[in-house]
């Protein structure tokens, strides 16, 4: 309560129903700039990072709206952990592994994947073909090419469309640069399944982009190379 | 300079793209791309990928995010 009125004066009265204007403005104690000081310093260091946050939490949630509410939700989770954080560690980890913690709490209930639970044990054969073993030169250049050219929101879409645990592992290598065992650490899981996850991820992706490349090049079957 | 072959390269592909691999394996599948064309065609499609990833999944938070946080840590 000390610290709120050296900071929201006026907000802790008014929900106090005080009247008092000007008793709380004296001398701060030490608590106080306590206090005052730990904000300071989260803010600093952690806001910075709301932007990737968003980021992620627009492909976590797909709505514009809900991705606020969590990053903010995330941020008021930081801050009321900050004091366990150990300062020298990995501050970016640190916020991403509440923020997909607090995903999975609140939103995973609510829109829970068809796949999910059983995904890390689906096998190869039912997530899509490994046909790039047997492709060209000339046509992995190609695919490369296309690749570049792809619309922003071809690559989102595509995106979405992967279950989220291979989604949440493609972007947070691809996007955030996170190691492997940075990403074990905030998914939870072991190394070895952040790969395969990464790997399949990539794959449908590529799947996906390839479809989509394809779909729009004039003169091609839509799904020539389906071998469904 | 040792050639590891495409089989060890195209397994170690993914982790030589995220930079996983230690610093003799990363070797090891950088001097095999040297000369393996079909390699390093598989390596671009999926560096290709990775930076298309990272380009088109920029987002910068509305204003009124930063706001609503701001105020609320000053409530916390």
């Amino acid at each position: 309560m000390t610290a709120l009125l050296s900071t929201q004066p006026d907000a802790v009265i008014s929900e106090l129903g005080l009247s008092l204007m000007t008793t709380d403005r004296v001398e701060p104690s030490a608590t106080d700039t306590a206090a005052a000081d730990k904000r300071r310093q989260f803010e600093e260091q952690a806001l910075p990072y709301m932007d990737q946050l968003f980021g992620a939490a627009m492909r976590m949630t797909r709505n514009p709206s809900d991705a606020a509410d969590l990053v903010q939700e995330t941020f008021v989770k930081a801050f009321q952990a900050f004091g366990q954080f150990q300062q020298g560690t990995n501050l970016k980890a640190w916020l991403y592994r509440i923020q997909t913690n607090t995903f999975i709490n609140i939103y995973r209930k609510n829109q829970r994947s068809p796949y999910q639970g059983t995904i890390d044990e689906l096998e190869d054969w039912q997530l899509g073909g490994a046909e790039s073993i047997t492709q060209s030169v000339s046509t992995r250049s190609a695919e490369a090419e296309a690749i570049d050219h792809l619309p922003d929101s071809a690559v989102k879409d595509a995106l979405q469309s992967i279950p989220e645990d291979f989604r949440f592992a493609v972007y947070f290598a691809d996007v955030e640069g996170f190691s492997y065992q940075e990403i074990a650490d905030i998914m939870k899981t072991p190394v070895g399944t952040v790969m395969s996850r990464l790997h399949r991820g990539r794959r449908m992706l590529r799947e996906l982009l390839a479809d989509y490349a394809r779909d729009r090049t004039p003169g091609t079957p839509a799904s020539s190379r389906s071998k469904k | 300079m040792t050639d590891c072959g495409c089989e060890k390269a195209k397994a170690e592909l993914e982790e030589y793209l995220d930079r996983e691999l230690n610093e003799a394996d990363f070797q090891d599948v950088s001097d095999h791309l040297e000369n393996c064309e079909s390699c390093t065609s598989e390596h671009l499609v999926a560096l290709a990928l990775k930076l298309k990833v990272k380009q088109a999944c920029r987002e910068t938070a509305p204003d009124e995010l930063r706001n609503a946080i701001l105020s609320k840590l000053a409530d916390a």
